[in-house]
């Protein structure tokens, strides 16, 4: 009777493991990019890198690398994983949790990240949690970690979601309900006919998301999708079927119906600051960005691409593709010139106007985001306003320049 | 293990690590006694030398506090402000984890943010799980840390912690 997590962390800790125990693992994956490896590194100290197979290391929070620091600092990761033989991914590859879906996640894998967005890869039942560069350190150095197996609180999203309205909203919804701490240290389980018909891309923005609930994973089961998105990434080999148990535990359960799924906007400054868009359509934005690990994929894309065909868009538009994979795919199917022509910015994958690095907005500027984050300063200014939504809400907001509800369009 | 000092701030409910120390700062500063000039910059110019004024200063917040990303600049600028232990109602999962794993004691005490003010004399004794006011005579009980955890904060942190131990005993 074990919920997914509990299925993991028992099969990889050789225990018979419940929610509240605390077990110790080995870790498939450990990787950090250049906002948290530098710090791993000096953490690390006279110590070896023990599995150098199991590390790899991301240029893509500010990338390409904006200043002499930030080079020097990337040259230090450089140095480190050219001592190791660890995988290394430059700028312009993409953001980590991006290509850790396409080449490295899979069922029953341990994967900590030193970044908080880690919890991406539940989507293809890894057990995936983010974690501070001390302990991507230890694991650097041990091999293991430890961690408390979590409760779980099981999502269930029923029925068919309404035209242009997408997981982001689904989740935005959720956290509406159980808010910013809601889910803090538990793992959210995601269910229900409507993920079932969700792809694995759109799953992975639920399980993206997951930490902004508190969460410390967010998991999906594996199933055919599953599979056959790692057979599309030729790694047939590493798929597992992977469910809870029918008779699992749970500490709490959320029943959404998806036909009462709107477009949601998350305000300023918080995350859980979230209303429905038809309470914000006309509020002016001065910069759109569609982008980030959390909608930057090439799904997103071609969501943004079919509303902004044949429009010029108002707001200053800049778009960013999460990978090399995704700038390609969005480049044979014609995607990257719909996107040019509405007047779009394109970046070099990477993280790009999430972290405010790279990209920064103006005094008292207003952007409309796909990211999952809208905190005071995080776009790079202070005193600028970051609203949140979904792909298809802001490629038809950035038409008129205005936040524009995406149900009323054509496409 | 026992901490006395004043209440340096009470900061609200879902202070995110981005409040903390900017993200942009990351990419460019290793050298975390410099980034602790920056912060709370966002909300609060005079943090870093109301710190340095204050022995042992006491940091109190509500809950959720360090919310958001799992940059471990977060606890670390607080540890290099001076900042003696964190006080909260509750903490975001990773910034606890973070606090421990480099030695910056983190003590989650029920309303603690309702009942404290800023200047305070407390005294935090960590293995009865009792925090006192200097001021005014009141105590707040919370739950005693694990014993492995109050180890941590004694080596300094989870790689002294490791290394004195040689590795993961399990």
């Amino acid at each position: 009777m074990k919920t997914i997590s509990e299925k993991i962390l028992s099969k990889r800790s050789g225990v018979d493991a419940a929610s509240g125990d605390i077990v110790t693992v080995p870790v498939d994956l450990v990787f950090a990019h250049d906002g948290t490896l530098p710090l791993a590194i000096q953490e690390l100290g006279g110590h070896s890198v023990k599995f150098p197979e199991s590390v790899v290391a991301f240029c893509d929070h500010a990338s390409p690398s904006p200043s002499e620091k930030v080079s020097n600092v990337q040259t230090l990761m450089r140095q480190f994983a050219h001592a190791y033989g660890l995988d290394f991914y430059e700028n312009g590859d993409g953001i980590c949790h991006q290509i850790v879906l396409e080449r490295y996640a899979s069922p029953y894998k341990i994967i900590v990240g030193g970044d908080s967005h880690t919890c991406t890869h539940g989507a293809l039942g890894a057990f995936a949690t983010g974690m501070g560069s001390t302990d991507v350190a230890s694991i650097m150095a041990y091999g293991k970690t430890w961690l408390k197996v979590p409760e779980t609180v099981h999502v269930e999203v029923s029925g068919k979601l309404p035209k242009n309205v997408h997981s982001k909203d689904v989740f935005l919804e959720l956290l509406s309900q159980i808010t910013a701490d809601g889910a803090t240290y538990k793992a959210l389980e995601f269910y229900g006919d409507t993920v079932d018909a969700m792809s694995v891309e759109s799953r992975a923005t639920l399980s993206n998301m997951a930490i902004e609930a508190g969460a410390k994973v967010g998991m999906c089961a594996a199933d055919k999708k599953v599979e056959a998105y790692l057979a599309h990434y030729g790694r047939s080999n590493e798929f597992t079927p992977l469910y809870a148990d029918k008779d699992a535990i749970y500490i709490q359960k959320v029943r959404i119906r998806a036909e009462t799924i709107v477009p949601m906007i998350a305000k300023p400054h918080k995350v859980d600051n979230v209303v429905p868009v038809t309470e914000l359509e006309g509020q002016e934005v001065d910069q759109v960005c569609i982008g980030s690990c959390t909608n930057g994929r090439i799904e997103d894309l071609r969501a943004a691409a079919r509303i902004l065909d044949g429009h010029r868009s108002k707001a200053r538009l800049v778009i960013y593709p999460a990978s090399r994979d995704v700038l390609l795919k969005a480049l044979k199917e014609g995607i990257l010139e719909t996107l040019l022509k509405a007047g779009a910015s394109i970046g070099p994958p990477g993280c790009g106007f999430c972290i405010g690095r790279t990209v920064a907005l103006g005094d008292g500027e207003i952007a409309l985001s796909t990211q999952n984050r809208n905190f005071k300063g995080r776009m790079g200014n202070d005193t600028s306003f970051i609203y949140l939504s979904s792909p298809s809400t802001a490629a038809a907001s950035a038409i008129g320049g205005k936040i524009t509800d995406p149900r009323g369009l054509e496409r | 293990m026992r901490i006395e000092g004043k209440v340096v701030r009470v900061f609200p409910s879902d202070t995110n690590t981005d409040e903390i120390i900017a993200g942009k700062y990351k990419y460019d500063e290793l050298d975390l006694h410099k980034l602790a000039r920056h912060t709370f910059e966002s909300l609060d110019t005079h943090f870093y030398d109301d710190c340095k004024r204050l022995k042992d200063p006491i940091l109190v917040a509500g809950a959720n506090f360090g919310c958001g990303s799992s940059r471990e600049q977060a606890p670390q600028v607080l540890k290099a402000c001076g900042v003696s232990c964190v006080i909260a109602d509750s903490f975001a999962r990773i910034f606890y984890r973070n606090g421990f794993n480099i030695g910056l004691p983190l003590v989650e005490c029920e309303s603690i943010s309702n009942n404290v003010t800023q200047d305070e004399m407390l005294n935090v004794d960590f293995d009865r799980g009792v925090i006192r006011s200097e001021n005014r005579n009141a105590e707040y009980r919370f739950k005693p840390i694990p014993q492995f955890m109050q180890e941590l904060l004694e080596r300094g942190g989870l790689m002294q912690y490791l290394d004195a131990r040689g590795g993961f005993t399990d």
